[in-house]
């Protein structure tokens, strides 16, 4: 007993949580009624979640597309039968024949790029190359299945690459008002001043590196070149390479000479060429590391030789000053002689430069008001400018920003159309539609026609209340009137004074008689209430409830008490 | 489809009747579909008599777009709407769209085989055999009276067969068949979206 009350407790709880507003105990559920499990069962089947409607409303999205895409594959290969290995067809069904995988692999492809415009002229020499040389892309690698993986690649690079330069460009590049390749430009130089820093920093933390002496070279090619100097034992191991290479090739095409000549003594002269091929070999590469030694001497030489230039240059320079302080000493040396003559003529050439110098300076003065007020009127142009260009570039950006927003916006929408148009193309064309909007539309008729009766009722008890209101002002005013008559004949006539009398008991006898009789109908209608909530009670069996929940409770009680006497004896 | 800069120039230039008439835009793209499916890469694939008169950088350039769009519109499932819409904006006439989505049509279960074999697969289990055995007793327990199978699955990857052998007890076997019980559901499951 205690266990079915608690169940039945705990779903009433869990009702109750998910907020079931009617009446709801244990007894629901151990004696039910009709209504109430009827109601209560209404309630949970508005809670249930209707995932199915709301797909079917919404616009399905593009995964759930591709899912049933998906969902369509899975099933058709779930109907392909299996076969035994030997039995399958090549290309029958991919599922059950794995051919060879291959991993991913990328490598880069070598593209003809297409000239920009006509400013960027490729050399003749790579355009023979892309021309005659380069294979097209397929034939670029041995491996075909990287070729796909390669190309593939590279699209995504590519796209990924333009998208990224875009959204820079909005960001950034639109605010500093340069043209894109001002930017490019600023952009190169900045990267290369910050990969200058670091590497000047990294040489200086070392500074019995070969490299600290570099620190003082302004251009970033020039550190680079001497890293590449340093980095000589790398340099010589390509050449070695290069060399091998080229040994290698000779040794072919000696190999494909020495065949026609005749089969006689091939050993020989086999051994004579490996001979001479060592030796050659050697030659040569003592010729690389000499004229790579030379290379490094001509480059150690060259910095002092641009020094000593320099102290050149500077040395004549010094040399014509010098040569033009002796020329003018040597004209004042000369005028000596015929000193005072001369002196009074350099004071008046002195006062006639002075005079001039004043007269010139006025002059100036009046030109440079004019000018002063120019350049300030430019001034304010160029700021207004300014202010426009600013403005300008601020709108360019909402428009971009405008423009990216809808073309997004046209996007999805096209995707949602498409999305409906498949849709469409999926639903079902049976007759289920017209079936239910012929049921919506008998509803609606059913609920205009309840509607007219309900607006005839409601005009009926408004004529009524009318005809009602009509009477009883009817009586009101004859009352009055033969009030007004009676009472006055009343003062003279004693009969009639007694009639008037009656008539006011009579008034007040009809009223009351009203009264009661409105009275007796308002009880009429409560009295229905009262049985239709009987009614509704009878329907509940509260009574019948009652005594069974005391039955529990009874039954309870003797259970526990069983339990409490078992607990005492154990 | 999003396509980069440098494709879309090539596909614009492969639609300009003044560089590909008919009949070389007809072998063009035959070409291009046969140059991705070709198994090994041959050099001379764009040596054909009627694309001589065409600039070989142009030819080329022509010849990356188009194997681009391929994959793509392959790796992406394109429909017909796709990619006439794409070829459409690029300038190609009707016509010519006709002529690559037919092309297109002929190999795309190839091209979608060859993609689909870039990857990895675990191996396929084709058979299985089993053998109930009975652990009486070991060196350590006197009364062990357990049973356990041993078990070989057949397996199968890349044309190569290869058997998975193991033993386990009940319990364990139990646990493996819920869950092959379970993955064969979920995919059921999963085909009734």
């Amino acid at each position: 007993m205690s266990a079915r009350f608690r169940v039945g407790m705990s779903l009433a709880q869990a009702c109750q949580d998910i907020g079931y507003k009617g009446e709801i105990g244990y007894q629901t559920f151990l004696y039910s009624n009709e209504p109430e499990i009827r109601s209560l069962l209404m309630f949970l089947v508005e809670k249930l979640p209707r995932e199915r409607a709301e797909v079917s409303d919404q616009p399905t999205g593009k995964s759930v597309v591709l899912q049933r895409a998906i969902a369509a594959v899975i099933k058709a290969q779930l109907a392909v039968p299996w076969l035994p290995s030997n039995c399958r067809l090549p290309l029958f069904d991919e599922t059950q024949c794995p051919g060879a995988l291959h991993s991913f692999h990328v490598q880069s492809l070598s593209l003809p790029h297409c000239s920009k415009g006509p400013g960027k002229k490729q050399l003749k020499e790579v355009m023979d190359y892309q021309r005659y040389i380069l294979p097209p892309v397929t034939a670029q690698f041995s491996r075909h299945t990287s070729v796909l993986a390669s190309i593939l690649e590279q699209h995504i690079a590519e796209l990924s690459a333009a998208q990224e330069w875009d959204n820079e460009w909005n960001s950034q590049g639109l605010l500093s008002r340069l043209t894109p390749q001002d930017y490019h430009c600023r952009k190169l130089t900045r990267m290369h001043k910050r990969i200058k820093e670091q590497l000047h920093s990294a040489t200086l933390t070392s500074p019995e590196s070969p490299l600290s002496r570099l620190c003082s070279t302004s251009d970033l090619s020039e550190l680079l070149q001497a890293f590449r100097c340093s980095d000589h034992v790398l340099t010589k191991g390509t050449h070695f390479t290069h060399t091998q290479k080229f040994t290698f090739t000779q040794e072919v095409a000696a190999m494909t000479s020495s065949i026609p000549t005749g089969h006689q003594s091939e050993n020989d002269i086999q051994l004579c060429q490996q001979e001479e091929l060592t030796l050659l070999q050697q030659q040569f590469h003592q010729l690389c590391s000499d004229v790579n030694q030379l290379a490094v001497d001509i480059k150690h030489m060259s910095v002092p030789y641009t020094q000593v230039l320099d102290e050149l240059k500077q040395n004549e320079l010094g040399n014509s000053e010098k040569e033009e302080k002796i020329q003018v000493k040597k004209k004042t040396i000369d005028l000596l002689p015929d000193a005072d003559s001369n002196l009074l003529k350099l004071q008046v050439l002195v006062e006639a430069s002075a005079k001039r110098v004043v007269n010139l300076a006025s002059q100036w003065e009046k030109h440079r008001a004019p000018l002063i007020d120019e350049r300030r009127r430019l001034k304010e142009i160029c700021s207004n400018q300014d202010l426009e260009s600013s403005r300008k570039l601020s709108e360019i950006k909402t428009l971009h920003d405008r423009i990216r927003v809808s073309t997004e916006e046209a996007k999805k929408k096209e995707e949602i159309y498409k999305q409906l148009v498949t849709d469409l193309e999926n639903l079902p064309q049976d007759l289920s539609r017209s079936a239910y909007t012929q049921r919506i539309l008998e509803i609606v008729s059913n609920i205009k026609k309840q509607k007219e009766e309900i607006k005839k009722i409601l005009s009926d008890t408004k004529e009524l209340q009318k005809e009602i209101n009509n009477l009883t002002g009817k009586l009101d005013r004859t009352f009055a009137v033969t009030d007004e008559l009676v009472f006055k004949d009343a003062k003279k006539d004693e009969s009639v004074r007694k009639s008037y009398k009656y008539l006011a008991a009579l008034h007040e006898n009809c009223n009351q008689l009203i009264q009661t009789i409105e009275d007796t109908g308002t009880i009429l209608r409560e009295i229905r209430d009262l049985e239709e909530q009987i009614e509704t009670e009878n329907g509940n069996k509260t009574v019948a409830n009652l005594e069974r929940i005391l039955d529990d409770y009874k039954a309870i009680r003797q259970e526990n008490s069983a339990l409490a006497a078992k607990v005492r004896d154990g | 489809m999003e396509l980069s800069e440098s494709v879309q120039r090539g596909l614009q230039s492969l639609a300009d009747p003044s560089s590909f008439d008919q009949s070389s835009f007809q072998v063009f793209v035959d070409v291009s579909f046969r140059s991705l499916l070709s198994s090994k890469g041959d050099p001379a694939v764009l040596d054909q008599p009627e694309l001589r008169q065409i600039d070989q950088i142009l030819l080329k350039q022509c010849h990356t777009a188009a194997t681009t769009f391929i994959l793509e519109a392959v790796k992406q499932n394109a429909d017909k709407s796709t990619i006439s819409s794409c070829l459409e904006e690029l300038t190609f006439s009707a016509e010519r769209i006709e002529i690559f989505y037919s092309t297109h049509q002929k190999h795309k279960k190839e091209l979608e085989c060859l993609l689909a074999s870039i990857g990895r697969r675990p191996a396929q289990i084709n058979d299985v055999s089993w053998r109930l055995q009975y652990h009486m007793k070991n060196a350590q327990v006197d009364k062990v009276n357990e049973p356990f199978y041993s078990i070989s699955l057949k397996s199968e990857n890349e044309g190569s067969s290869e058997d998975i052998n193991f033993t386990c007890t009940m319990e364990q076997l139990q646990d493996l068949v819920g869950k092959l019980k379970d993955a064969a559901k979920s995919v059921e499951k999963a085909s009734q979206m």
